[in-house]
């Protein structure tokens, strides 16, 4: 016994040791880009590309040292894991997203001097990596720390906010803000129109979904062909189909003048909306019937047997049940239809995306990012809403929060 | 009063339910035990006609079940399956409550009823009423779905393993409490189960079927001492059969008078069962006890001689002759 007890003891603390491997290799990257590449650059004009400027040419000394304490101190933190530690590492994350547009403001301030007016602003490569990388950070912290989506949208418009009050405020030579200000109207006309052929191609798709998916619960010979269908609709690429409609509209069109006065016709709105809810019918019928099968036969029973008619059974028990399911399915088709609603510019149903295909015809990148960034903005705000709306729903077992990780 | 005659039910050409008759007498506790697949169930599910019999009638206080609207037949019936069906998405008072609130009674009813059947059941209102079904331990989630199949006062209460997915420990209370809210309701009681002796305890009628058909039936007691069957023994216990006699004999039936002699040490309550009385002279090392009544005042005595001569009365005569 004594002599176990004078060998040395075994150190163990080190198996214990587990570094968080993503957060420390998504640190090095970001500390890697905002060294290595252009954080920003400025351009004379337009159309003239602009002369890139690092890390320290954009926002001094002090700036750099900043955003690099920062960042180490994430690596510092991922490697000893704990709660308390990503709590930290969250209001890092937060504290950089937040000061992000204030460093484009200085380097505003710094690069552009007042007698080059019309010199313009773009973020380079580092800022990008930056941003992205800063994201996949509060990705990887979310599930850690195991947040509800709904912090997610408290991010997207805190940070939201935050940035446009900069952008508004402080940044007249950022490339972004002033495409944005050359088109005010247009812009907001383009964002109305892609939310509604969005909203509108979703609750198409959810009430025709909703009556396939019963219709396919009753007679179940429909259910192989429906589906069989519905996938083929989905492999359809979506210029094809967008372009495929095309002539059966414009001949519909021409046939029925009440039609033609309602605004159908080849291009345009009609054929954008047609092809949204085809594409948007499949996760629609998948979801809904999965959610609707997966209720617990149990329940079902009983319900059954406590003397429910089938009209009660499906509305009082079936359908809540299946609720968190099916929002799962709507999340799915929403965040799809205002991808795809970009292409849909391309037929001339306006929206977002006939800024991106405007700029790419000009060779105009910032032109490109005023039709890009909202749509991004936009799914990401749609996937963290709806997900929060089917976290609510969710039959309260399911989001009771397991306890810490570490 | 539940009647079944030449009842069968077949799918496709297997006979689940074979050509059974049964009657079951207001009030009373008939279980339905046999091993999985003999077509328990079956019968339960027959009767409110969750499954439609094929041949034979099935009368319900004095009408065919065939005549009843099905969804108003299951109304006023109680119904308890193994895993409970609570519907997750509500509450425990709004699942007790949902027969009533189907029948359309007022909601302050509605409320009064629940908490009644709540305090019956033991759980607290305050603490239950707005819990979820998956905030609760399988006990107390049973104990919801007995409440809720009381909750329209049924004179039937159909029970379908109810306590099946339970530990033993909550199995055991589970079943002291059905047997005093029976001995306090006199709800007419169809329980099927696998386990005999959860059968034996609670049931004034046992009912043994295999493969679809019944092998015997009778009063739990009748059966011990006279099973006509291999499997019916078997499944009674085989050796164990005596004891589980004991369990349903009371102290009482087989005390004699106080005798001549001193009284024995060990003291035993006239209500106790006749194995507790056993394990007890097992225990104290003696053949004899003092029986007493509910103020621990001796009564009479129970006797090792006695009980085995009066046990098994077949084994006796054996000796005796």
């Amino acid at each position: 016994m004594s002599l176990l007890e004078a060998l040395p003891r075994p150190q163990v603390s080190w198996r214990q040791w587990q570094p968080n491997s993503v957060l420390i290799f998504l640190a090095c990257a970001m500390l890697a880009a905002i060294w290595l590449f252009d954080v920003v650059s400025v351009a004379p004009n337009r159309i003239v590309s602009g002369e890139g400027a690092g890390l320290i040419d954009a926002v001094g000394w002090l700036g750099a040292l900043l955003v690099t304490s920062v960042i180490v101190t994430l690596v510092a933190l991922a490697l000893q894991p704990s709660r308390h530690g990503y709590q930290v590492a969250l209001v890092g994350v937060l504290l950089l997203l937040l000061l992000m547009p204030f460093g484009l403001m200085v380097a505003s301030n710094r690069l552009i001097s007042g007698d080059t007016p019309g010199a313009r602003l773009n973020m380079g490569m580092a800022y990008w990596c930056l941003l992205s990388f800063l994201l996949l950070c509060w990705v990887e912290l979310r599930l850690r720390l195991v947040l509800l989506r709904r912090w997610t949208i408290l991010l997207v418009l805190a940070v939201g906010l935050v940035w446009s009050l900069c952008a508004t405020l402080g940044l007249e030579a950022l490339a972004l803000g002033q495409e944005f200000r050359a088109r005010d109207a247009q812009f907001w006309r383009a964002l109305r129109e892609h939310i509604t052929l969005v909203v509108v191609s979703v609750a198409i798709s959810i009430g025709l979904g909703l009556s396939l998916t019963l219709l396919m619960r009753r007679y179940s010979k429909l259910q192989k062909s429906a589906f069989a269908i519905l996938n083929f609709l989905q492999t359809i690429p979506s210029i094809a189909l967008f372009g495929l409609m095309l002539g059966p509209l414009a001949w519909l069109a021409a046939q029925w003048p009440l039609l033609s006065q309602l605004g159908v016709s080849g291009i345009g709105w009609a054929p954008a909306l047609i092809a949204l809810v085809a594409y948007s019918l499949l996760p629609m019928v998948r979801n809904t019937y999965i959610a609707l099968e997966q209720v617990s036969p149990d329940t079902l029973e009983a319900a059954r047997g406590m003397g429910m008619r089938n009209s009660q059974r499906f509305w009082q028990v079936r359908l809540p049940l299946a609720l968190p399911v099916l929002l799962e399915g709507v999340r799915i088709t929403t965040v799809q239809a205002i991808g795809l609603t970009a292409v849909a510019a391309l037929i001339g149903a306006g929206g977002l995306g006939s800024f991106i295909f405007q700029g790419l015809g000009q060779a105009a990148m910032d032109m490109v990012l005023l039709g890009a960034l909202p749509i991004l903005m936009l799914a990401l705000m749609a996937d963290a809403g709806l997900g929060a709306l089917a976290d609510v729903l969710r039959p309260r077992s399911d989001t009771a929060r397991p306890g810490e990780i570490e | 009063m539940i009647e079944l005659s030449h009842v069968s039910k077949r799918f496709g050409d297997v006979a689940a339910v074979d050509d059974i008759s049964l009657h079951i007498e207001k009030g009373k506790f008939c279980a339905l035990v046999g091993t999985s697949g003999c077509g328990k169930s079956t019968t339960l599910r027959m009767i409110n006609r969750l499954i439609e019999h094929s041949d034979g009638e099935i009368i319900l206080d004095g009408h065919p079940v065939a005549a009843y609207d099905p969804v108003k037949l299951r109304r006023r019936i109680g119904y308890v399956i193994q895993h409970t069906g609570l519907f997750p998405h509500w509450t425990v008072a709004r699942n007790i409550g949902l027969v009533p609130r189907l029948l359309k009674w007022s909601s302050a009813d509605v409320q009064a009823k629940v908490e009644e059947l709540m305090s019956l059941l033991g759980l607290p209102v305050g603490e239950f009423a707005h819990k979820y079904p998956h905030q609760l331990s399988g006990g107390q989630a049973q104990r919801v779905g007995v409440a809720r199949a009381l909750a329209a006062d049924p004179d039937i209460l159909l029970m379908d393993e109810p306590f099946g997915a339970l530990d033993p420990i909550t199995r055991e209370k589970l079943q002291d409490e059905l047997a005093r809210l029976q001995s306090q309701m006199h709800k007419t009681v169809v329980f099927v189960t696998h386990d005999m002796d959860e059968a034996l305890r609670l049931a004034d009628h046992l009912v043994v079927m295999r493969d679809g058909y019944i092998v015997q039936q009778g009063t739990p007691l009748s059966l011990l001492q006279h099973p006509n069957d291999p499997f019916v023994e078997s499944l009674l216990g085989g050796l164990e059969r005596g004891l589980k006699q004991a369990a349903l004999t009371r102290v009482k039936d087989h005390m004699s008078p106080m005798g001549p002699t001193l009284p024995a040490q060990s003291r035993i309550p006239a209500a106790f069962s006749l194995l507790q009385g056993l394990s007890m002279m097992l225990r104290d090392h003696t053949d004899r006890l003092t029986v007493v009544d509910q103020h621990d005042v001796p009564v009479g005595e129970l006797t090792l001689r006695k009980i085995v001569k009066e046990a098994q009365p077949e084994q006796g005569k054996v000796r005796e002759s």
